[in-house]
């Protein structure tokens, strides 16, 4: 068959019109492991938010808001969920960004970048988590020790201060038993992260 | 997988990369897909590679590691991408005033191509690449005898979509 003789010449003329990578190209193209990592920083994330919202609304609106306003801490709770809410939402859209340009991208030093901002990104997301969780434990503590009913039911020598301290100490301790719990799930990921970095790092200083 | 490998390996692509880049001009129909096919092989290669016992010529390996790949992934893409049925092709080319010229027939013959099936694609390759019966039989597994069939039928199916 002559035309597909003519198709063989041609195609073996069209060698040079394909890109040429890099050896370092060729072996960050091979390290696809951080895109399915940064995928699932995105997809726990997502959970972490979407799961006790459903909870929420299977076992239908507890109590809170009626707390809140017991305690005249409405206005404050429109304002702390507001701030949650686009700092969580803002949180994810960042770990969707991460995940879709470490995923687009062959580039060593860019992938080396992604790798380095998703870890930060993931710090100030376990930090943020814990300043609200910290804060909104104070004001809510704060405002109960001031309401007439708790004034009335402790005893006059009591010491506040020692109370206070008993609260810190025990709210530092979920703090710490929070960032415990951060640090196994994203911990694991985070560190699978360094040892790519590390890997690109070797490879590009030797090719 | 320890380092020396890797370089090994990330040495040997580089020098074939080519034929990764042919197959997935052949199985691909924009540059975002031929790149995401081009990472999808290399990655298979790499994981296949420590079995690649140095038995054939590394390029060898190649051929059969990466068409399979390409195979497997057009199959699971046909699933949910839409692909141009055969009688708009044929159709297509009818209508195209048909030109004698070399770079029009070119044109004709590659788009043919890209409408077979996935088996006569990889036929067509080896065939592009100039292997003999032999190592195309070898390359997709099947026996001499039939791989000729086999590219025998092929040449007919083009030689229909391209004088209907």
């Amino acid at each position: 068959m002559d035309q597909l003789e003519l198709l063989k010449k041609d195609w073996q003329k069209q060698d040079s019109t394909f890109p040429k990578l890099s050896k370092s190209e060729l072996s960050t193209l091979i390290h696809k492991k951080s895109s399915s990592i940064v995928k699932w920083l995105f997809i726990i994330s997502l959970l972490e938010f979407v799961i006790p919202h459903l909870i929420i609304l299977f076992t239908g609106d507890n109590d809170s808001t009626k707390i809140y306003e017991d305690l005249g801490l409405t206005s404050f709770k429109v304002i702390s969920f507001t701030v949650y809410y686009i700092v969580i939402l803002f949180f994810i859209y960042l770990f969707y960004k991460n995940y879709k340009s470490i995923s687009a991208n062959s580039n060593p030093k860019i992938l080396m970048q992604n790798i380095i901002q998703t870890r930060e990104v993931v710090k100030y997301y376990i930090w943020f988590n814990l300043t609200m969780f910290f804060v909104i434990s104070i004001v809510i503590l704060y405002k109960v020790f001031n309401t007439p009913l708790f004034i009335d039911k402790i005893p006059e020598d009591v010491n506040m201060t020692i109370v206070w301290l008993v609260c810190l100490v025990v709210i530092a301790l979920l703090v710490v038993m929070f960032w415990l719990f951060y640090r196994l799930i994203y911990g694991v990921l985070l560190n699978k992260l360094k040892e790519n970095y590390k890997e690109l790092i070797n490879n590009n200083i030797d090719c | 997988m320890s380092k020396d490998l890797e370089q090994k390996f990330v040495s040997d692509l580089e020098q074939n990369q080519n034929i990764v880049h042919k197959i997935c001009k052949l199985y691909t129909n924009n540059q975002h897909a031929h790149n995401d096919l081009f990472q999808e092989i290399s990655i298979q290669l790499w994981r296949a590679y420590p079995k690649f016992r140095g038995d054939s010529k590394f390029s060898t390996w190649m051929y059969r590691v990466a068409l399979n790949t390409a195979i497997t992934l057009y199959r699971k893409s046909k699933r949910t991408i839409k692909t141009q049925g055969f009688e708009s092709v044929s159709f297509k080319i009818k209508a195209t005033d048909y030109d004698d010229t070399e770079e029009e027939q070119l044109k004709l013959l590659y788009k043919a191509v890209q409408h077979l099936s996935d088996i006569e694609k990889a036929l067509v390759f080896l065939y592009l690449e100039d292997k003999n019966y032999k190592e195309i039989a070898s390359t997709l597994g099947v026996t001499e005898v039939n791989a000729r069939v086999k590219m025998n039928r092929v040449k007919n199916k083009l030689r229909k979509i391209l004088n209907p």
